[in-house]
């Protein structure tokens, strides 16, 4: 579950997010939509713990970021998988690295993952490119590594920021329909994007929620455009 | 120190190559080198006040003037006195040979002592804290008149403390080579860094505690302090190694063998220092850096 109440955040004193309210259920498919530059970066930031918000009250999976110790913010992060809007891959290691970090992070021995990292490749269809470097491969490649990490520490929730942004159409479907298949698992799945053809083709597969943000408001939640 | 340097089983979260890792390379070589230089300078003149307090501690010498006919028994008459005078051991008078040997260089070659009226040299050593000087001069001057007893003092001890005071400069200059090394290396780590901010953001992001990201990062900026200080000292031993050797009073020379104990101690010890320098600079740098991103 997450839970923002009121929540206000800003840089440099002016303030990008305000007043935010939404309830996201535990399973959860939503949307965060919004034309570009309304601070739908800036709440995923925040989802993320990337920023803690100024005031009002944000709560995920039971935890108030802005009253955890480092270590129990690190072992939050943990729990959440995110899909960066430019992949964030680690260039100088190989695909398979890149997806294995956060368990190396979490200070898992490679052999006893080895398996199971084969298979998610595998599930990303990215079973010929995993020793490949991510300069060598492509941004609908590097988005699938991006994903398979996101989800490798088996996380309550993903966030992916404009997933399908740097992708052709055919791949970012593709990528929707590995995000569904994660939500079908029980994740909570919330995705930011400006692309409503996106939103639009997941009718059908997934009830979505979608959240809409406008000029740093939260002004409309639902499940449709 | 395996576990301190090797956060965990996989591949470097810290980008092996780049211009950071450049400088911090080129940083600890150069630094390395300098140690070498500086602390071959130090040995050296530690050496040269060591050897030149050596010579003079425990020797004195009586120079004995006279007409030519009244010379041998002037020296006799000295020699008598100083064979009993409590913190003196051994009496020895320069032979003709050697007085012909150390006016060589200001009147020549074949020199006819016998007729000059050149003043002769007793060598005397001194036993214990040596004699009572004003009490022995007080016996020369009455029994051989022209006798005058000279314990060097008076030269030997500014030399030294210049020797010693060039040793200090040279131990001065490494301890400045070192500061300079750790301000450098963590300028370095800061660089390195700062050149893989988004490294750092993501592998945050993802779950790395602080203490996770700082060790690689150290880890990485050791390994290169090392390799780095491994290089310079190499170069330094050579190139002292190369210098002409200074022949006679070899302590006055730079030179550094290589493959002597000296050397391989160098060798040894420079590039741990330098290593030592980049743990502690890239710790301090890191942690601090740390604090500011995301």
């Amino acid at each position: 579950m997450i839970s923002l109440s009121g929540v206000t955040f800003g840089y440099d004193g002016r303030e990008t997010l305000s007043e935010i309210s939404a309830e996201i259920p535990q399973g959860t498919f939503a949307f965060l939509t919004g034309p570009s530059g309304t601070g739908k970066t800036t709440l995923m930031k925040m989802l993320y713990l990337e920023h803690f918000p100024w005031s009002g009250q944000l709560e995920i999976l039971g935890f108030k970021p802005n009253t955890l110790y480092e270590d129990e913010i690190v072992d939050l992060r943990r729990r959440i998988g995110i899909v960066f809007q430019d992949f964030a891959l680690l260039e100088h290691i190989t695909v398979m690295e890149n997806i294995a970090l956060p368990l190396r992070i979490a200070g898992k021995r490679s052999e006893d993952y080895r398996e199971d990292m084969e298979q998610l490749v595998k599930w990303v269809g990215l079973g010929q490119r995993m020793h490949a470097l991510p300069p060598q491969i492509s941004a609908g490649e590097k988005q699938r590594a991006a994903i398979a990490r996101a989800v490798v520490n088996s996380p309550d929730v993903i966030l992916a920021d404009e997933p399908t942004g740097n992708v052709d159409p055919e791949m970012g479907t593709r990528i929707l329909r590995l995000l569904i298949e994660l939500n079908r698992l029980g994740k909570t799945v919330l995705i930011a994007t400006h692309d409503l053809h996106l939103i639009r083709s997941s009718k059908g597969q997934v009830s979505a929620r979608i959240y809409r943000l406008a000029d740093g408001k939260l002004t409309q939640s639902g499940s449709e455009l | 120190m395996i576990g301190l340097l090797c956060p965990d089983d996989g591949p470097p979260i810290v980008p092996t190559r780049g211009w950071s890792a450049w400088i911090t390379i080129t940083t600890a070589a150069a630094m390395g080198f300098l140690a070498i230089i500086c602390l071959a300078a130090g040995l050296a003149a530690g050496r040269l006040a060591a050897t030149w307090e050596a010579d003079f501690e425990g020797l004195a010498t009586v120079s004995v003037q006279a007409e030519v006919g009244e010379i041998e028994s002037r020296i006799a008459r000295a020699v008598e006195i100083l064979e009993t005078t409590p913190g003196i051991g051994r009496v020895r008078v320069l032979t003709d040979a050697e007085h012909a040997e150390l006016m060589a260089p200001w009147l020549g070659e074949s020199l006819p002592m016998d007729v000059l009226p050149m003043p002769r040299l007793i060598e005397v050593e001194r036993r214990g804290d040596g004699p009572d000087v004003p009490r022995l001069q007080a016996r020369l001057d009455q029994t051989a008149p022209g006798a005058l007893y000279d314990d060097h003092q008076v030269w030997r001890a500014p030399l030294i403390d210049a020797a010693q005071g060039l040793s200090l400069l040279a131990w001065a200059a490494t301890t400045l080579v070192i500061l300079t090394a750790a301000g450098m290396l963590a300028l370095a780590a800061q660089a390195s860094l700062a050149g893989n901010r988004d490294v750092v953001r993501v592998v945050r992001l993802i779950g790395a505690t602080d203490a996770y990201i700082a060790q690689a990062f150290i880890a990485r900026i050791a390994m290169r302090g090392f390799a780095g200080g491994l290089a310079g000292a190499a170069l330094g031993v050579l190139a002292l190694g190369a210098l002409p050797a200074p022949g006679p009073g070899a302590e006055l020379g730079l030179t550094l063998t290589p493959g002597t104990l000296t050397s391989l101690l160098l060798l040894i010890f420079v590039p741990l220092g330098t290593t030592a320098i980049a743990l502690g600079a890239a710790w301090v740098a890191v942690r601090a850096a740390l604090s500011r991103i995301v």
